[in-house]
């Protein structure tokens, strides 16, 4: 809603600018987005008359005149065609810079020194001011426009608009004197409003020729009409143009500027109706199955069934509350007027607006609630204006009352205004606010108010309602800041919160970045890694973003892509988030929302001039999982994929299930060899695991040991065995051998190479053995270590390397 | 015999002066005092001497060999100081070299500031509710005191899946959900934190954001407890020096509801170009707890009151670190990432 600070100081003798009356509204819960000054770049702008007009001697194109401004006579050299000699035009005078930051200056021009401009509609930034012509180039103002006036006195810019922030349930501010109301509840004034802004009913005779049926009584309460005759289609006075201009709403004619101007004026939405082109009663219906209407902008609407329509008897002639009819338009040839006033359902009208797409000032006033009590009061000012502009002559009236709301009481207890706010009033300070809203009640034993609702304050519906509006109008800042006062509770993370914070720190621990991604993706990258069975969203914002994930790697790959395309190809890449896996398709129920830990690397470390590069590869990652799964008192093992899906998604050599307790959960490997190519990476290496199982698994209670107090022996082994055998298998047996002894097994070097024979590789392994209870003697270990010796090489065909 | 003494001793204490490493002293040592050196050739000779010569001339030996002791052992302390001085003039390194370090790994923001929020909820007795992502109509809006066709219902434009299930468009829905399962239990003290969806993707909105939602409902719970909390929370979200002021606003689920601005976190409430010359910022939206949602969570209003809030992580975290542009929060862009 734009307010016209002039418009508001009509109702309302205030004296602040719009700047404070801008910070009253806000802290008073209207929030005001910014106040626009109407006449910036009007400044040296003034209405001059051509009272000289010729060609330039030396330029074809260009014409000569001098412009009489009242205090002097500018010679100013033009390109403009459409001026005529007498003409009524805006002279900006050198100093002026105009609305689009244009700079006036004194100028020569073939020989002739220019001294000003005389302005376009577009170079000031105007739109609907003036003749015809000014739509050819310079703006031409009506004859009666007064020489020498600044141009923003004579469209009145010299005003400032406030834009309104409305929320929902205040639509009542979205009419001219309920802002004035509010203003004056906020500064503590009483605004001074016509009989019709009370909702005062005037008395015409009522119309028997024009009928009006509601057959929808609950979807439209109230129908009323106002008729006029003997209407002259003109156009509506400057002051009124110059209102509906600030208000943002464009001038037409002066019965259609009527109908905008009581919009404004009481937020009841108008209609003016042709009335010799109405035939018949009135029917306020819903469409009927095939029907169509071409609506004011031209366009032909096809009607659904649940749109509400006024039809006459040839059928519908305006989408109710939405737009009218072409067909029954106000023209120049109009000499009758319907003006319709009535009330339709918000929910209603909402719907069928979606539906077509079209909105309007009327449909999104009567979306947010029309107060039906005002329909004929309303119209009661629209006679007013009609017989001020001689526009028309009101004759008779009509209306059909289906329903109305009853009026609203509250009951409003002291005590609760300081319960639930915390504060501690007394009587009179209620009593104030009461009083500055202008409602009326009743005081009755015990702190107990009923306050009489106005019929404008739809939103006031139960005490708690009331209860807001004396915090607001006292000030929120006079409640008092306190801490609750019930039982101390404690706050702590559940076991399963706790958790998942403890693997990110791990992961963090590790290296790695957390990274953030959309849950929706693109559908054919969720289906090459996720389930296949994906809910898709009914309005996505683009195909990129079309379904919910089930699995995080897409995401993933594409952030690795992003970076790697900015040359951040040096990648540990981790995300905690959900995938969401329906039951069915479509949904019926709520899918399972399940929570995966998925991660990406790529490259290597940083060069160092101390330290070798480590590449980012399988066993970096295998690495990180195996220290994640052990600071969380598990275990993983590691075997060759058997999903054929992910066979063809991950290098088949270099991948592996993750299985803790028997249970696969999760995956690690290199992507495939070009698949990695698609998305400009290079050989990342991914995993997914999933959290519920990790949590089931975890164990993160500490059971410290001591250490031995006895001195350990360390012996190294390196034996030569085929490629085919995993290390991991010779390592286990190696601990199975060694027995209790043997408290530590780790490989620390894999080699293969020139002194190695083809298809084999050299493990070394590093053993600890140690006793609780007494000094190992080198005999003791020197046996043991030749039975492991003697074992594996009979077992894995190894063969021992001095 | 005397005379060889003092030559010995005056040579050797020469030689002495000369010497340049612990080798060469030793040497000297053993040519002097060594089983054939030439102070011990002097001893051997004392045979030789009357016997009242020999006490004497064996004082004057001792005496000159004491000397020689000592001259040995100051030698010998300011050669092993040389040595260490060379040393450490050796082993001297160019300090300025980069220090050798494992990269730590980094939080997302949004996490981080997540966490921040949890943590000082926690230390105020709430515990951390959650709540699906994907969520039914009723719990997101009617539940909520928002029904089909209300007007309040543009203020969020949703992401459909179908007609009654929809991406949560804020983390409200967690509200009605925690209510139902702690009912009659009082206090209710709870936040939630979660992703939430909106149909919108420009400079200042992102399609996927991050709200935490906070609830109390209690016997006698009032605004002005809401207003102590909310205090309490932004001097430690952002400095001790923080004020909070709030405005009157409208939310389908709170009554009376309040806009909360915090005394500008860059210029303290002066005005500047993060405010906006106002000293104030927005950072988050509450009320009292709409009669209704408190109904619908299955608490009778009439003996409770409740207050609630929610914020936008996205909005902390920008002002908390400075980030001027929504979007690299979702870039992961790993140059931003690791500010962090």
């Amino acid at each position: 809603m734009r307010v016209s600070m002039k418009w508001l100081k009509e109702y309302l003798d205030i004296n602040i600018s719009a700047e404070e009356l801008a910070e009253v509204l806000t802290r008073g819960g209207i929030e005001v987005e910014g106040v626009e000054y109407l006449n910036k770049g009007f400044e040296n702008v003034f209405i001059g008359e051509l009272i000289e007009l010729q060609s330039h001697p030396d330029a074809e194109k260009l014409q000569v005149c001098v412009a009489d401004i009242g205090r002097e006579q500018l010679t100013i050299v033009t390109g403009a065609q459409n001026i005529r000699l007498g003409d009524k035009v805006p002279v900006a005078v050198p100093g002026a810079v105009l609305p689009g930051g244009k700079e006036i200056k004194p100028v020569k021009l073939r020989g002739i020194e220019s001294n000003g401009m005389l302005c376009s509609a577009k170079e000031l930034q105007l739109e609907g001011v003036g003749l015809d012509r000014s739509k050819d180039g310079i703006l031409i103002l009506p004859p009666e426009a007064p020489v020498g006036t600044p141009l923003e006195k004579y469209l009145g810019l010299n005003d400032q608009v406030l834009e309104l922030e409305l929320y929902p349930n205040r639509p009542d501010c979205l009419a001219m004197v309920n802002v004035a109301r509010e203003v004056g509840s906020l500064l503590g004034k009483k605004p001074v409003l016509p009989e019709w802004a009370q909702g005062e009913v005037p008395i015409w005779p009522e119309e028997i020729k024009q009928k009006v049926e509601i057959e929808n009584p609950e979807l439209s309460w109230r129908y009323s009409a106002l008729l006029v005759e003997d209407v002259v289609i003109k156009p509506s006075p400057l002051w009124m143009q110059n209102r509906l201009r600030a208000a943002g709403i464009r001038p037409i004619n002066n019965i259609v500027d009527i109908t905008n101007y009581c919009m404004l004026e009481m937020g009841q939405p108008l209609h003016a109706f042709d009335r010799d082109k109405l035939k018949g009663a009135i029917r306020v219906r819903l469409a009927q199955e095939g029907e169509k209407i071409i609506t004011l902008d031209g366009m032909e609407r096809n009607l659904d069934p649940d749109m509400l329509v006024i039809a006459d008897d040839n059928g519908p002639v305006a989408i109710a509350g939405v737009m009218g009819g072409l067909e029954t338009e106000v023209t120049h040839q109009t000499t009758r007027v319907l003006f319709e006033s009535a009330h339709f359902l918000g929910a209603s009208i909402r719907r069928t607006s979606r539906k077509l797409g079209l909105r309007s000032e009327s449909s999104s006033r009567f979306e947010k609630g029309v107060n039906p009590y005002w329909t004929v009061s309303t119209l009661g000012r629209v006679a007013e204006l009609l017989l001020e502009l001689e526009a028309g002559v009101p004759m008779t009236f009509t209306e059909k009352v289906a329903y109305l709301p009853p009026e609203v009481a509250i009951e409003l207890k002291m005590a609760n205004v300081n319960n639930v706010l915390g504060v501690d009033y007394s009587e009179k300070d209620v009593e104030q606010v009461l009083e500055a809203l202008n409602f009326a009640y009743r005081k009755q034993p015990g702190g107990i108010y009923l306050v009489n609702i106005p019929t404008y304050r739809q939103d006031l519906r139960i005490e708690e309602d009331l209860i807001e509006e004396v915090a607001r109008i006292q000030g929120y800042d006079r409640i008092p800041t306190t801490l609750p006062s019930g039982s101390q509770t404690q706050g702590r993370r559940t076991p399963e919160q706790a958790f998942r914070l403890h693997l990110r720190k791990l992961f963090i621990q590790a290296g790695m970045d957390e990274v953030l991604t959309y849950s929706f993706v693109k559908k054919e990258q969720d289906d090459l890694w996720g389930t296949g069975q994906s809910i898709p969203l009914l309005n996505p914002l683009r195909e990129e973003l079309a379904i919910m994930r089930t699995s995080l790697i897409p995401g993933l790959l594409e952030i690795a892509s992003r970076n790697t395309a900015r040359r951040n190809t040096d990648l540990l890449l981790f995300e905690i988030g959900n995938v969401y896996w329906p039951k069915e398709l479509p949904l019926k129920e709520l899918p399972r929302e399940v929570t995966k830990i998925a991660g990406l690397v790529q490259g290597q470390s940083k060069r160092h001039w101390l330290a070798p590069q480590v590449k980012y590869d399988f066993f970096y990652l295998k690495g990180i999982l195996d220290e994640v799964a052990r600071a969380s008192g598990m275990e993983f093992t590691y075997r060759r994929l058997t999903s054929e899906k992910y066979q063809k998604l991950l290098h088949p050599g270099r991948s592996a299930e993750i299985v803790l307790q028997g249970e696969v959960i999760g995956f690690i490997g290199e992507i495939y060899p070009q698949l990695d190519e698609e998305w400009g990476l290079e050989r990342p290496v991914l995993f997914e695991l999933d959290f519920a199982a990790l949590f089931r698994n975890c164990n993160l209670t500490i059971r410290a040991k001591s250490y031995p107090r006895f001195p350990a022996i360390q012996r190294d082994l390196a034996v030569v065995v085929p490629d085919g055998v995993a290390a991991e298998n010779i390592k286990k047996r190696v601990k199975e051998l060694g027995g209790e002894l043997l408290k530590e097994v780790e490989i620390f070097d894999v080699y293969k190479g020139e002194s190695i024979p083809k298809g084999h590789k050299s493990l070394a392994l590093s053993m600890r053995y140690q006793s609780e209870e007494r000094t190992l003697t080198d005999e003791e270990v020197n046996s043991i270590y030749t039975a492991i010796l003697q074992a594996i090489q009979q077992e894995f065909g190894a063969e021992w390397r001095k | 015999m005397r005379e060889e003494i003092q030559r010995i001793k005056q040579e050797t204490l020469k030689q002495l002066e000369m010497l340049k490493s612990p080798a060469e002293l030793q040497e000297l040592k053993v040519k002097v005092m060594g089983k054939k050196g030439s102070l011990t050739a002097l001893l051997k000779q004392m045979g030789s001497l009357s016997p009242e010569e020999r006490p004497k001339m064996g004082q004057i030996i001792n005496e000159v060999r004491n000397q020689l002791e000592k001259a040995w052992e100051l030698k010998e302390k300011e050669l092993e100081k040389e040595a260490l001085a060379k040393r450490l003039e050796e082993e001297r390194i160019d300090i300025s070299l980069p220090g050798f370090y494992r990269p730590r790994g980094h939080r997302h923001p949004l996490t981080k500031v997540i966490e921040e929020i949890e943590d000082i909820f926690l230390g105020m007795g709430f515990t951390i509710a959650e709540g699906p992502e994907i969520e039914t109509d009723y719990y997101n809006f009617e539940a909520l005191n928002l029904p089909k066709d209300h007007p309040a219902r543009d203020m969020q434009d949703t992401f459909f899946i179908t007609e009654d299930i929809l991406l949560r468009t804020q983390t409200s829905p967690v509200q009605v959900r925690t209510m139902e399962k702690l009912k009659p239990q009082l206090p209710v003290k709870i936040i939630a934190p979660g992703k939430v969806f909106r149909h919108d993707d420009d400079a200042t909105h992102s399609p996927m954001f991050h709200q935490v939602e906070g609830l109390m409902v209690d016997k006698g719970v009032r605004m002005s407890d809401l207003k102590g909390i909310l205090l309490y929370f932004s001097r430690q979200m952002f400095g001790e020096n923080r004020e909070i002021r709030l405005r009157p606003s409208f939310f389908p689920f709170t009554e009376p509801s309040a806009e909360v601005d915090v005394s500008c976190i860059l210029c303290g409430g002066e005005g500047c170009r993060l405010c906006k010359g106002t000293g104030w910022i927005e950072i988050l939206g509450s009320g009292m707890v709409h009669p209704r949602v408190l109904e619908a969570g299955g608490y009778n209003p009439k003996e409770v009151t409740g207050f609630a809030f929610g914020m936008g992580v996205e909005r902390i975290a920008m002002l908390k670190y400075g980030i001027e542009d929504m979007r690299l929060l979702f870039d992961n862009d790993i140059r931003f990432l690791e500010q962090f």
